[in-house]
Parts: C-alpha cells; sequence; structure tokens
C-alpha cells in the first residue's frame, strides 16, 4: 500500500504509525496529533471519490470514528487497514446522507479507464467527475478494487456485502465503460 | 486537503475522551481573539481561575516547554506546541488545547481538556457529564471577555 502524503525521507507511515498508535491509546495527545497529521491525507484519499460532494465531512467523520475506536485497536501494525475500513464505511454513510444516487452517465464512465492515483495520490478531477456520478455503492467497490487494489473477496469483507454482490457491481460498472467505450 | 485547526482538536477530544470539550462562535475578529489565546503567559491566569503563573520562555518557537503553577503552589511543566489557531499543552497528568478559525465575521473557538493516567479515566468520565461543558462554555466566555478588552 502506498501512502501519500508523508515525507519519503521517513519511515514508512505504517511503521510511523505503529509507534505512534500505542502512546496515542495511552492519552499520549502529541502523539495523537502526529497520528492525525499522518493519516489525513490517506482518509482524504479515500473519502474524495466515495464522498465527492462531501469531502471535508467524509473526512471529519471518518476521522473520529477512526479516533474514537482507536483504543480497541489491538495490533499497531494494522492501523492503516483498519482506517481504510472506517473511512470507506464513514464515507459511504455521508455520502448516502446527502449524495445523489444517479446512474452513472457513460460518457463519463468512459473515462474510468484512467482510474489510478496521480504522483500526488489524488485522483485527477474528469476521474473524481466521473466517479461522482456513480452511484456510491459503485464508487465505494471501484475504489477499493481500482484504487486500493485490493482482491474480490478483501473488498466484499471491508463493505459487508457477499463476494457476489462486489462481482455483480463491477461487472456492471465494466459493462457500462464498454458501451461508452464502443460508440 | 487538511484539516482545520478546530476540526483537529475536535478529533484529538474524542481521541482522548477528554471530560472537557466546548466550541463556540465568538462575534469578534480571529486575531483579537488568538491574540489572546496565544499570549500563553499573560492570559491563561486569567482563563483559568486555578492556575496562578504560566512560565513559557520567550521566542517564537511552535515547540516550548512551559512550567504552570497552581494556586496551591504546586507545579507542572507542559509541552508546548503553539501556531496559527492552535495550542496543544501536556504534561503527565494533563492536556489541553485551544483552536480557532475564522468564521463568517467572526472566530469559532474550541477549548480541550482532558486526563492523561488511564486511572483517571472514569473520574474524567463523571467530570465531563457533570462539570466539563459548563466549564468549558465559562473558558469560552472568558476568552471573549478578554478578547473584547484588549
Amino acid at each position: 500500500m502506498c501512502v501519500q502524503g508523508a515525507d519519503e525521507s521517513r519511515a514508512e507511515p505504517w511503521e510511523t504509525a505503529a509507534v505512534l498508535v500505542p502512546a496515542a491509546q495511552n492519552g499520549d495527545a502529541l502523539a495523537m496529533d502526529e497520528l492525525l497529521a499522518l493519516v489525513t491525507p490517506y482518509v482524504t484519499r479515500l473519502c474524495r471519490p466515495i464522498a465527492p460532494h462531501d469531502a471535508a465531512d467524509a473526512v471529519q467523520e471518518s476521522l473520529l470514528a477512526v479516533f474514537k475506536g482507536l483504543r480497541g485497536l489491538r495490533d499497531p501494525r494494522a492501523f492503516y487497514a483498519w482506517v481504510r475500513t472506517v473511512t470507506v464505511r464513514e464515507a459511504v454513510r455521508v455520502a448516502r446522507r446527502t449524495g445523489a444516487e444517479e446512474p452513472a452517465d457513460p460518457v463519463d464512465l468512459a473515462r474510468l479507464g484512467g482510474l489510478r492515483a496521480g504522483t500526488d495520490g489524488e485522483l485527477s478531477a474528469d476521474v473524481r467527475d466521473a466517479l461522482a456520478r456513480l452511484p456510491v455503492r459503485h464508487r465505494a467497490v471501484l475504489v477499493l478494487r481500482e484504487l486500493e487494489g485490493l482482491d474480490e473477496a478483501a473488498v466484499a469483507e471491508h463493505l459487508g456485502v457477499a463476494r457476489g454482490t462486489v462481482k455483480s457491481r463491477l461487472h456492471r460498472a465494466r459493462t457500462s465503460f464498454r458501451k461508452a467505450w464502443s460508440r | 486537503m487538511s484539516v482545520d485547526p478546530v476540526r483537529r482538536l475536535r478529533v484529538l477530544a474524542e481521541g482522548l475522551h477528554a471530560g472537557l470539550y466546548a466550541e463556540e462562535f465568538l462575534p469578534l475578529s480571529y486575531d483579537r481573539v488568538w491574540a489572546i489565546a496565544a499570549d500563553l503567559q499573560t492570559e491563561l491566569p486569567y482563563l483559568l481561575p486555578f492556575l496562578r503563573e504560566f512560565r513559557v520562555p520567550p521566542g517564537d518557537a511552535d515547540r516550548k516547554e512551559a512550567v504552570a503553577v497552581g494556586r496551591s503552589g504546586l507545579s507542572e511543566t507542559f509541552e508546548v506546541r503553539l501556531s496559527p489557531g492552535w495550542c496543544l499543552m501536556q504534561s503527565r497528568r494533563v492536556v489541553g488545547g485551544m483552536a480557532a478559525v475564522p468564521e463568517a465575521g467572526g472566530t469559532r473557538f474550541a477549548v480541550l481538556g482532558a486526563t492523561r493516567p488511564a486511572a483517571l479515566r472514569p473520574v474524567q468520565w463523571l467530570y465531563g457529564h457533570l462539570l466539563g461543558e459548563r466549564r468549558g462554555r465559562a473558558f469560552l466566555r472568558r476568552v471573549a471577555e478578554r478578547a473584547a478588552v484588549r
């Protein structure tokens, strides 16, 4: 996993997090603040494509949920995977609260061929726009599968749905993509 | 996208299960309000009635070590992180924080107080339910009063 936003000359983010998490769990506010600064770019990167209209709220809700539940995290090295689970759940919840569940525009879906993060770890604006037009459940699947590189079983586990559901959602998104591409 | 200082303090309050957290819109300019909050040595003893002195080394460093002296005479060393709109202070036993952002012609201001040792968590929970909100509002009121006359 590549986590953007950290200084590359320093330790990998998950190694830094593994040191900060136990201190933060013990009530060290300075360590907690460092952990917050470390993980915010990653949370933002996940929230933007899933909740593009409400990204700031999704980031805030995700961070609140992450730090509220931090004491319950047993393995500090699992921090980022746990953050991803919590963030996707919160971002989907925020997007569903306010976002329009409109079907994707096939022309915009055609752009999903470029669904990869740029060098700064952010999706390009046109890919984000295309994602914004997908139903929330498809956005979450695509972000986890294409951007985070998770397999279908892991995506299903993250979203709390059956593996077959993930497969069918991906199939529908890709079918729309092919139709748009052949025009 | 970065999280603004008030949102950042709210996340820390959640993570620390802080007994004291309050946030309010103050109809005063950000510069005026933050001038009070950032002047720790002069203003903290006015803002916290149990504090007699708060000694901060001079200079603009964003990381400092300060000494708090209570009315009882007991002193405690704090690590302080101070930057525009943000102040986080931590001793072995206590955490304190303030944050501010400009908002609609005024300032959104937040204050946090938490205890550190795990043994004090039940006390903090009880304090939070009984007094935390009221103490937090009182702190914000004193900030506004000090900023209005500055």
